[in-house]
């Protein structure tokens, strides 16, 4: 991820386990490092992600083709930016079926993107098994686990096994209830200056807000490392096997 | 030497999607690095040669010049595989002709591989079409293929009915050609270029193009599903017989 083009998936077949919020995370950690980044909301009802950080974001829909092609030919595109799509749980099945059907991991490799997937780990059957046949279906993307842990403290490494020399399970660490007022208004970019003014978060809770950037965006600069060595080795695979 | 193969793909009923399959058809071959001729017989215009020019040639079926053009070249011509697209409402007359010239004694006694790609539509005039069908092909390798690229539905069909007529034709095998997105077949359609051409994003030339990945990838899935199809009825192994003949002379 730190020197090619990248595409993160934030998925989950359940609503409601914090995909928007790790979304905006990983735009803002990309906007924080210096990154260009774009956002894709596919979230079909109230588009969240499009209204905290409008300006990145772009709508989008794989109900019909027409809404195939804006995505996933922009996904593919040749250009040096980073990418993060939010797919909701009304999206999940027909995103990830259309993505294995037209060969999406495998042209984005040709053109050197690397794509991951940060599924968002819960108990429920149906996440255990959409998180098997994420592993079975796309074997040259990166799948790393999430656990936001606002969800409770459970432990699903049974549930979930790691792919060898993969990403280990991305910690989300739950933010202290009385910051979230601060951070559930949109438009809000944690990248944004702004948001250090004393009158818009008291400085008690903008430092308590900052440990807990901090903690995660050390998440995500250990998952970068992670995906980009799970990345060379996968890519080392597949050229042998396409050779 | 192999013996040659000779693909009629056909219906009495237009619009059916014959050109379609003799399309698939010749990419597929083309895949397998079996080479293929093809015959248009929308004459004057045909529709394959728009996306097979280089190895199409648009002729008149009906008329002993062109039939001499097809079956006198079979043991000579380059291409081991020729396949005719039989413009609608002449497959019957064809299959006849063939009868007339000796052709179908021929593929009966093992001189050429001869095989049929019976094209269906959704009316119970197709069923009736299998019977007629099957009376003159006989031992032909025949196949009966339901084209749900047009989105048909066979809903006039009353399966108890349809395979009676199936069991009618001994060692007839059921080919099933899925639905294609219509965008997706669409801009196939407006680059006339090949199947195989159009996911590799090349032109008609082989000139690199900028065609919808999405589209591309719709067409790739389909074009695979197809092929899934051909190689479960092991069409490779069709064209390419263990026993060798001398078609020069069956041809002379």
């Amino acid at each position: 991820m730190s020197f090619r083009s990248s595409i993160t998936i934030v998925a989950s077949p359940r609503p409601r386990v914090g995909k928007t919020l790790l979304a905006r995370l990983l735009t803002d950690f990309h906007l924080h490092e210096g990154r260009l980044v774009t956002a894709f909301d596919l979230n079909a009802g109230e588009r969240t992600l499009a209204q905290f950080l409008p300006d990145k974001t772009t709508a989008a829909s794989v109900r019909d083709v027409n809404g195939q092609m804006a995505l996933f030919d922009h996904l593919v595109a040749y250009e040096d930016i980073t990418k993060i799509i939010d797919v909701g749980h009304e999206a999940y099945e027909a995103f990830f079926s259309l993505a294995q059907n037209i060969g999406f991991v495998d042209e984005a490799r040709r053109r050197s993107i690397a794509v991951a997937i940060l599924f968002m780990v819960a108990p429920d059957h149906t996440s255990v098994t959409a998180y098997r046949s994420l592993r079975e279906r796309f074997t040259h993307a990166t799948l790393a686990p999430v656990h936001n842990e606002i969800l409770g403290p459970a432990q699903h490494r049974d549930k979930y096994p790691l792919a060898a020399g993969g990403p280990g399970v991305v910690r989300m660490a739950a933010l202290a209830p009385g910051l979230r007022r601060y951070i559930e208004t949109p438009p809000f970019s944690f990248a944004d200056p702004r948001i250090a003014d004393p009158t818009r978060i008291p400085d008690s809770a903008y430092a308590e807000l900052e440990r807990w950037l901090r903690r995660i965006y050390l998440e995500f600069r250990e998952l970068d490392l992670r995906i980009l060595l799970a990345d060379l080795r996968s890519s080392i695979k597949f050229s042998s096997h396409s050779q | 030497m192999a013996k040659p193969t000779v693909i009629l793909v056909g219906a009495d009923k237009g619009g059916v999607g014959k050109t379609t399959v003799a399309r698939t058809l010749i990419d597929y071959f083309g895949a397998h690095q079996t080479p293929t001729r093809a015959f248009d017989t929308e004459w004057p215009r045909g529709t394959l040669k728009r996306f097979h020019s280089d190895l199409t040639e648009v002729v008149d079926v009906t008329s002993i010049p062109d039939q001499m053009k097809i079956f006198d070249t079979l043991g000579s011509a380059e291409a081991k595989v020729t396949i005719i697209d039989v413009r609608a409402g002449l497959l019957s007359a064809t299959l006849q002709a063939l009868t007339d010239i000796g052709f179908l004694e021929s593929a009966k006694k093992g001189q050429i591989t001869f095989a049929v790609f019976h094209i269906l539509g959704s009316s119970i005039a197709s069923l009736d079409e299998i019977a007629e069908t099957a009376r003159v092909v006989g031992d032909a390798n025949y196949f009966l293929v339901k084209n749900f690229i047009n989105n048909t539905t066979f809903f006039e069909w009353d399966p108890a009915v349809y395979n009676s007529y199936f069991k009618k034709i001994k060692g007839a095998e059921e080919i099933i050609i899925p639905k294609l997105n219509e965008m997706a077949f669409e801009q196939v359609e407006v680059a006339s270029v090949p199947f195989v051409s159009f996911v590799g994003n090349k032109g008609a030339k082989g000139e690199a193009v900028n065609y919808s990945f999405v589209l591309r990838g719709y067409v790739r899935h389909w074009l695979g599903n197809v092929w899934g199809e051909y190689d479960r009825v092991k069409l490779v192994d069709m064209v390419s017989p263990k026993i060798e003949s001398n078609v020069r002379q069956v041809a002379g």
